[in-house]
Parts: structure tokens; C-alpha cells; sequence
């Protein structure tokens, strides 16, 4: 039975391109000029208004097809897909998962030379990477000009903000109680009344450096993350810590996505995150267009319809998008963007240090 | 053996004889495919996982392990986890063996209930069994609290303890259990406990000294498997655990592998820990297994099994079953039923009763990949069960029965899977099919080679259980009368099996239902299967529509594994 073994052994490494490390990362790019999708991004960028969006649905609509793949939650995907599928006769073939399964998906698609995707709608971490390794076109039009520079990066433009703020059970925090500022999520008070989420190192981030930035010094801030873990209940996953929260487990929560609360409160729970506390942390989300598009042109449409008619169906779906147009419920407010770059260089060593601090262990200072 | 008489066939392999030495017989056809079948299975992803653990973009390197490794808690993370998977496999060792028992061997009443008692909680998705278990006994929230305080006071129970979080794997796990021991009480000849009891012996003294070790190798299967799927189990130690900071040996494959680029060196080397340990674990297995004829029960002498009678502890052992469902299946399934009928949970009150509607449900019936997804995971769910008993069963018969040398590297392939995290999997396959000529890429077929991989290893346990049960003498006289091997293989071994494998068949066929991890990654449009849709509704925040799926997914595999006990009847050992 030892040959039949090694004879799969044998058939494995010739399926996996004689020994050529399976893992390790593939370059990608390709160094061969300009796809054909990168001549139509570069064709159509300078074009602007119903001249734009007529040569669009044009070929859009002889591709017919649009293979999209994303992390939005399906409840939203669903709503802006059909939208689209019903005013252009352009069919969506939706891939939904999370953000990092989207990633791993593109990237072994993409090291075997399969093009799987036109378009991809996710979260800043993973769009980051995935320009990183040279496989999103250029982007250029009037809408993305609108979006705010907080959400324009190079291979990929924001559509939405996911923002990150405190919120608590109504019921058991009476009104004028609630956390006013994020230190006092540390007030021994909340002790056994708080959660914090397992990875929300992103949010870590983010209120470290704005506290740096504000002149606290790296042991106050330490020392505020360690009293806010310190007796925090950690729960994994915001949609558990949501419905947790309604259901009283917890009093508050302290990083909770906006519009995860925003749903329950609509539906009755005794749940709000209003007012809100500042700054609030934002976290871009958006689209990138493929440079190995086989639908280059219905990517592109989608893109120009999610930054027009597609933002009104996100502020429907309670969530903030990334082009306000008219009255902005959140202009008094201060916004503070994750740091992307950071947040994919120096990732795994963040991510660490927010570990050591939900462990409750010693926090590591600079 | 009164229920399968080899068929004297003598004559029919005269034509045959004629052939040239070296031409392959179809029993040399059929294991070889079967042991290639496995070996590739098994090797595909391995090789990937060492690829990944033992080499990066610069060559050779040990980092993973340092990382993975290297952490300062991680002796505590061990002796968490050691500690959660010992104290979970007793605990559905206990409970499904126990249970088991009373149910073939004995006229305990409300039999029924075993069947649900014994399923219900596998089909459950963990996240969902687990989440009833917080509003049952959380000391915050739990209703079990609220039930107990006037007498013993607030936080009776606290689920979010070590002890709760066995409680709750060790009842998700005691169905493996209980299906594995079933079996092997039905093929055991309960002469041998009848002739202890006519001597004097205590039925506590039979149980310990004669049904205990007859049925050693059933057992040591399911501390092997149970032990191993508890060290790997994140979704218990994740929401019991972290909210008091029990933190797991998994809790740091889970961070490695969120981390972009994903670190496969350290997850790599988390799961070769949990593989020396399995491999040592099957290699245990066969030695117990292996020992001559002493687990051999099924013999040429015809047996009944016939139930013992528990006189005065009857009504007993009939109250202990009422209070365990009640208490692991009736109790938790009640809060999803609830729940499911809520706009958002709430403790139980008469706003919450007025509040209650089907809106769930219609939303269920709008979902767009309802249908199709509950019809691909019938495909699946079907397709690999019934792929991976089928080869399971010749594979069992390969390592148990043949002399074949490196019959046990089939073993130990067969069980490699299990340690193989699903995304590690799901990466594997599609790294090598996104390169295969034959387009599976993108198909339904690539999430049936993932679910048969996975689900090999149990399969495995299942068969190898059951073929160590048969004697030998059943197959050589058989042989003796003339009967090919294939003959024989059909028309003895496999009605003997039967109930192994059945319950095999079941277990694979509920568990693939819920498989997400290597799925999410494969699964194309189109091609959704039920825990995609379970996924969504969880990331979209509709804890009461996931409690409605939760709930028809019980129906539905409530009525699928009665209509496969039924037929399961007709065939094999059934009694009643």
C-alpha cells in the first residue's frame, strides 16, 4: 500500500506544479502591457455626465453578465443587486463571504490565472492588500471626485463607512447614564457591564494614534485599554455582541458597528448608540475594479451606480455612505478614519498588542 | 448468523479461472482505488498544510512554530484546552454510551425520545445550541437562573465557566457517541452478559467487566474522535470562554488565520501538534482493535439481542431520560422555537408573548437561495454520506481484515482530515483545482470533494468499529463455499456492517448540513448550500430568523433520518 501512497504523493506534487511552494505568495500584475480592462478603465475616466453613463450601459449591456464578489451582508447585497439587475439588463453573479475569505478567494483565483471577478466590494483592509498586489485598475469619474478624501484611495474608492461607537441596553442604562467619551468606558462602573469584541484591533488602532495625536502619553492610553478590558466580558463576532446586548447579557458595548445597533433599536430592542460618542471611528468600505475583468465595462457602471443612485438605497439600509448629498445628519460631528495603511503594515503587530489587551495581560508600550 | 447466509456459488467462478496470473482480480482493482481514493483525499491538503508550515517565500523555516508556539500564556492555553477536551469526551462519552445502552439493550421506556434526544442536538448549529445556552443559564439572563432564585438564590448556574463550556460541547458531541455505540450494542451477543447474570454477577459488574471491554474498540473510536474535535472546537470557547477569559489553543489558530496574509506556517504548526496526537491516537486504536478475537461479537452462532430487564429501576432510568431531554434537547430547542417567533430576543414576558408572530418564517420564504440552497445540501449531504461509507466500508476491511503491509498508512490518512482546519482545506482545493484540467473549479463537485475529505475521518471510525466486531470465521466460510471475495464483501460483510454503517451514514449526512468552513471559500453562485445562508443571516444581524432556519433545519433532518432508520431497518441487524 506504501507505492499507492506515494504514487498520490507523486500525482499531488504533479498537481501542484512540481514543488513549486503552494503557499507562498504568487506575483501577480503580470507584466505585459495594459489589460483590456485597464484600456477601457483609461478610456471611460475622463468621460462625465449622461455621455458617460450612456457608452456604459451600451457595453455594459452586450457583456451582459457582472461577476461580483463581496462582504457586504447579504440583506444589503440583495437590495442594491436587484436594484441594479432591474434597471440594467445586466445579470450579477453575487460571491458573498467575509472580507478575509473574499481576499483568499481573488488571491488563489488570481495565482492560477483565473478570472473569477470583475469587481470587488469589501472591506479597507482587504482592498488595501489587494492593490497592494497590483491586481486593481484605476478608478477615475466626477462621482468619485465627491467622495471624501477619507474614502479615495489609489485602486479603490470608498462607498460606505461602517462607524464605530458605543452603545448600551436602555433598560439597563437609564437616560443622561449613558458613556459620554470613550474614557469613560474605563470607569471601574462598568465593571462586568462592558463587552468588547475579540477583534476589533482596527478600532484599537485608530483611538490609540488620535490619543497620541491629542498628547496622551502611550502609558495613559495603555492604562485606559487596560481598564476598559479590565472586568470587559469579550465576546467574538458584533452581530452575537448586538443581539447580546438587547437581550441584557451586557450593559454596554464599547465598539459596536452603528447601523448593527441602529437595526435592533428600529425593531423595538431596548438597544441605542445616540447621542454619539466622539470622535467616531470610521471604517471605509468599497469597491476596486479588476484589472483581469472579463466585464470591464458593466464593473465600471456598477461602480458610477453605487456612487449615484446606489448611496440613497445604502442611507435606506441604515447604513452611512460615503457621498452625502443635501443635509449630512453626522456634519457636527467628528469622524475619525481608520488608518489603512498602518492598519496593513504594522497589522499582525496591532492585532497582537489589542490581544494582550482583551487577555487582560500587560499591554506592551512603544 | 441468521440474517445473511453466504450464497454457495462454487461453480460460478469456474469460467474465470483460465485468465493470466498477473491479470488484477477485482478485489485488487477496488482497493487499490480505494486506498488511491483515500491517499489523494488525505495527501492533498496535508501536503499543502506542510508546504505552508514549513516553507515561505525565502525557503525552509521553523517560524510558525515560534509564533504559534511562542506565546507566553500558552502553557494555560494548553491546560485550558486539554482540560475542556478531557472533560468534554468524558462527558459525551458518558452520556451517549449510557444512553446508548438503555436503548439496545434494555426495556427502558420512552424509547422514542432516544432517537430525538440523540440527533437533535447535532443538527442544532453550534452557534445557535450554544447562544439557547446563554439565555438558558447565563447568571445575567438565563432563564434557568431566574426559574432557580427563589430557592438557591441569583446565578445558580453560570454558563460562562469551564464547567459550562464542557457541558455544552459534551452534549453538542454525545451524538457521535451514541450513534458509534448503538452500533456496537446491536451487533454484541448478549449471551456472554446473560451468562454473567446467571452467575451471580451484578448488572453493575456485568456492565463494567463484560459489555465495557467487548465493546473497547467502539469506545476508544469515540474518545479518539471527540478529543480531538473538542481540542479544535472554537465556537463553544468562544462565546462561553472569552467573556470570563478562558482562552483556548484554538482561539490562536483563529487569529493566525484572520491576519492577512493569513498565517499558514502557524496555524500549520498548531495543526501538526493536533495531528502527532491523532496519529498516536489511531495507532492506540488498532493496537486495542487489533488484539486477536476478543471484540469479535458477531459470530457464525446466531444470537437475538434481547433486552434486558431493569425491573425496579425501570421507572428510574424512564424519569433520568424524561429529565435529559428536557433538560439537552426540549430546553434549548424550546428557546429557538421561541426565539424564532420574536422580533428581537426578550426574557419571557406578556409583551413578549403579544409581540410574537411568523414574520421569521416569511422571511425565510423570501430568501432567494432558500430553495436552492436547501436542495444542494440534500445533494451533498446525500452524495457524501453515502460516498463515504461505501469507501469506508472497503477501507475498513483493508486495514482490519487484509494482510496487505502499510494497511495502516490507510488508517492514518483516513484520519488526517480531522486535524485539518476547514479554511486550510478549503485553501488546498481550491489551489489545486483552480489548476485541474477537468472543470471542477466553480461546481457544486468541489464542495463534495471537500465535505467527503472532511468527513472521511468519521466514516472511517465508524467502519473500522464495526469490522472489529465481525468474525473472521463469517467471511472464510463463506470462502470456503466458493464466494468471490466481492461476494463475500456484499453479501456477508456488508448486511453485517449495516448498522455501523448506517449510523455512520446519518452522523455524515447531519453534519454536512452545517459544514461552513471550507464551503464559504469553494461555493459559487448558484452553487449555495443551507450554512451559507445560516452564515448570512448570522452577519446580518437576524438572530430570530437564524432561530427560524435553525428550527426548519431540525424538521427537515428529523424527517430525512427517520426515513433512513426506516429503511435502515429492512436491511442489516434491526430489532425493532
Amino acid at each position: 500500500m506504501k507505492r499507492v501512497a506515494l504514487a498520490g504523493l507523486a500525482l499531488t506534487v504533479a498537481a501542484t506544479g512540481c514543488g513549486s511552494s503552494p503557499t507562498a505568495s504568487t506575483s501577480a500584475g503580470g507584466a505585459s502591457g495594459p489589460t483590456a480592462a485597464e484600456k477601457l478603465y483609461a478610456e471611460i475616466g475622463p468621460l462625465s455626465g449622461q455621455a458617460r453613463r450612456d457608452k456604459l450601459v451600451e457595453l455594459a449591456e452586450k457583456e451582459g453578465t457582472l461577476d461580483l464578489y463581496t462582504s457586504m451582508t447579504s440583506d444589503v447585497a440583495t437590495v442594491v443587486t436587484d436594484a441594479f439587475a432591474d434597471t440594467y439588463d445586466v445579470e450579477i453573479n453575487l460571491y458573498r463571504a467575509g472580507s478575509e475569505t473574499v481576499l483568499q478567494r481573488i488571491l488563489q483565483e488570481r495565482g492560477a490565472g483565473y478570472q473569477g471577478n470583475d469587481m470587488v466590494e469589501t472591506n479597507a483592509n482587504e482592498l488595501f492588500a489587494l492593490n497592494k498586489e497590483g491586481l486593481l485598475g484605476t478608478y477615475a469619474g466626477e462621482r468619485r471626485d465627491l467622495v471624501p478624501e477619507a474614502g479615495r484611495f489609489d485602486g479603490w474608492t470608498a462607498t460606505r463607512f461602517n462607524l464605530f461607537a458605543p452603545s448600551w441596553n436602555t433598560t439597563l442604562v437609564p437616560a443622561g447614564q449613558q458613556p459620554k467619551t470613550w474614557e469613560e468606558l474605563a470607569d471601574p462602573k462598568w465593571d462586568g457591564k462592558l463587552s468588547m469584541e475579540l477583534a476589533d484591533y482596527d478600532w484599537y488602532l485608530t483611538l490609540y494614534t488620535y490619543w497620541q495625536q491629542q498628547g496622551k502619553s502611550a502609558a495613559d492610553i495603555d492604562k485606559i485599554f487596560a481598564d476598559m478590558a479590565n472586568g470587559a466580558k469579550i465576546v467574538k463576532g458584533h452581530t452575537v455582541q448586538g443581539e447580546l446586548l438587547s437581550a441584557g447579557q451586557f450593559s454596554v458595548v464599547a465598539s459596536n458597528y452603528s447601523y448593527i445597533v441602529q437595526r435592533a433599536k428600529t425593531k423595538g430592542a431596548p438597544v441605542d448608540y445616540l447621542p454619539f460618542v466622539e470622535p467616531i471611528v470610521a471604517r471605509p468600505n468599497g469597491f476596486g475594479l479588476m484589472k483581469s475583468a472579463r466585464h470591464p465595462a458593466a464593473a465600471l457602471l456598477f461602480a458610477d451606480w453605487m456612487l449615484q443612485e446606489g448611496q440613497k438605497l445604502l442611507v435606506d439600509e441604515g447604513l452611512t455612505p460615503a457621498i452625502v448629498e443635501g443635509d449630512d445628519p453626522l456634519k457636527q460631528l467628528k469622524i475619525i478614519p481608520i488608518d489603512v495603511k498602518t492598519l496593513v503594515e504594522k497589522g499582525p503587530e496591532w492585532s497582537q498588542r489589542y490581544e494582550k489587551v482583551v487577555a487582560g495581560g500587560e499591554v506592551l508600550s512603544e | 448468523m441468521s440474517t445473511a447466509s453466504p450464497v454457495v456459488t462454487a461453480n460460478r467462478s469456474a469460467p474465470l479461472t483460465p485468465r493470466r496470473r498477473w491479470w488484477p482480480t477485482p478485489k485488487l482493482i477496488i482497493i487499490i482505488a480505494v486506498a488511491g481514493a483515500i491517499g489523494y483525499l488525505a495527501l492533498v491538503p496535508l501536503y499543502y498544510l506542510l508546504w505552508g508550515t514549513f516553507f515561505d517565500a525565502s525557503g525552509f523555516t521553523l517560524g510558525g512554530f515560534a509564533t504559534a508556539y511562542g506565546d507566553s500564556r500558552i502553557g494555560s492555553l494548553i491546560g485550558n484546552s486539554l482540560w475542556f477536551a478531557a472533560g468534554s469526551a468524558v462527558l459525551s462519552l458518558v452520556v451517549g454510551t449510557s444512553l446508548a445502552y438503555l436503548n439496545v439493550r434494555t426495556d427502558v421506556p420512552f424509547k422514542a425520545l432516544f432517537f430525538a434526544a440523540s440527533i437533535i442536538p447535532l443538527i442544532i448549529p453550534g452557534i445557535l445550541y450554544t447562544i439557547s445556552w446563554i439565555f438558558l443559564a447565563s447568571p445575567d439572563i438565563g432563564l434557568i437562573n431566574k426559574a432557580l432564585e427563589p430557592v438557591f438564590g441569583p446565578a445558580a448556574v453560570d454558563i460562562f465557566t469551564i464547567w459550562g463550556m464542557i457541558w455544552v460541547e459534551g452534549l453538542h458531541l454525545s451524538p457521535i457517541v451514541f450513534l458509534l455505540m448503538v452500533a456496537a450494542f446491536r451487533s454484541m451477543d448478549p449471551s456472554l452478559e446473560e451468562s454473567a447474570l446467571m452467575c451471580g454477577a451484578s448488572r453493575l459488574q456485568v456492565f463494567r467487566k463484560i459489555t465495557v471491554p467487548l465493546t473497547r474498540p467502539a469506545i476508544v473510536a469515540a474518545v479518539l474522535v471527540m478529543a480531538v474535535r473538542s481540542l479544535e472546537s472554537f465556537e463553544v470557547p468562544a462565546l462561553l470562554g472569552l467573556q470570563n477569559g478562558i482562552y483556548v489553543f484554538t482561539s490562536r489558530i483563529y487569529f493566525v488565520l484572520r491576519s492577512y496574509p493569513p498565517d499558514l506556517a502557524a496555524a500549520g504548526a498548531l495543526a501538526l501538534g493536533l495531528l502527532v496526537l491523532a496519529v498516536l491516537g489511531v495507532a492506540i486504536s488498532n493496537l486495542v482493535g487489533r488484539a486477536g478475537k476478543s471484540f469479535q461479537t458477531v459470530t457464525g452462532k446466531g444470537f437475538r439481542p434481547r433486552p434486558m430487564e431493569l425491573g425496579k429501576w425501570r421507572p428510574v432510568m424512564g424519569a433520568a431520560i424524561v429529565c435529559y431531554f428536557l433538560l439537552t434537547v426540549a430546553a434549548p430547542l424550546v428557546v429557538l422555537l421561541y426565539t424564532s417567533l420574536l422580533k428581537f430576543y426578550q426574557a419571557p414576558s406578556m409583551a413578549a408573548l403579544r409581540s410574537m408572530s411568523l414574520d421569521n418564517y416569511v422571511e425565510l420564504l423570501g430568501l432567494s437561495q432558500a430553495a436552492t440552497a436547501l436542495r444542494n445540501s440534500l445533494f451533498l449531504g446525500v452524495a457524501t454520506a453515502t460516498l463515504v461509507m461505501a469507501v469506508m466500508a472497503i477501507a475498513a476491511w483493508i486495514t482490519v481484515r487484509s494482510r496487505i503491509p502499510g494497511r495502516q498508512l490507510i488508517d492514518q490518512f483516513a484520519f488526517v482530515p480531522l486535524v485539518i482546519p476547514g479554511l486550510v482545506l478549503g485553501l488546498a482545493l481550491s489551489f489545486v483545482y483552480l489548476r485541474s484540467p477537468i472543470p471542477i473549479y466553480g461546481t457544486i463537485f468541489i464542495l463534495l470533494i471537500a465535505y467527503v475529505t472532511r468527513y472521511m475521518p468519521y466514516g472511517m471510525r465508524y467502519s473500522v468499529t464495526s469490522m472489529q466486531q465481525i468474525a473472521t470465521e463469517l467471511e472464510e466460510s463463506a470462502q470456503v463455499s466458493g464466494a468471490s471475495w466481492w461476494q463475500t464483501f456484499r453479501r456477508v460483510l456488508l448486511p453485517l456492517l449495516a448498522p455501523g454503517l448506517l449510523a455512520g451514514w446519518i452522523y455524515i449526512l447531519v453534519v454536512s448540513f452545517r459544514e461552513l468552513s471550507s464551503s464559504i471559500l469553494l461555493y459559487s453562485p448558484g452553487n449555495e448550500v443551507l450554512s451559507i445562508l445560516i452564515f448570512e443571516q448570522y452577519e446580518n444581524g437576524q438572530f430570530t430568523v437564524l432561530a427560524a432556519l435553525g428550527v426548519v433545519m431540525v424538521l427537515t433532518l428529523v424527517v430525512l433520518v427517520t426515513v433512513a432508520y426506516k429503511l435502515g431497518a429492512k436491511v442489516g441487524l434491526r430489532e425493532n
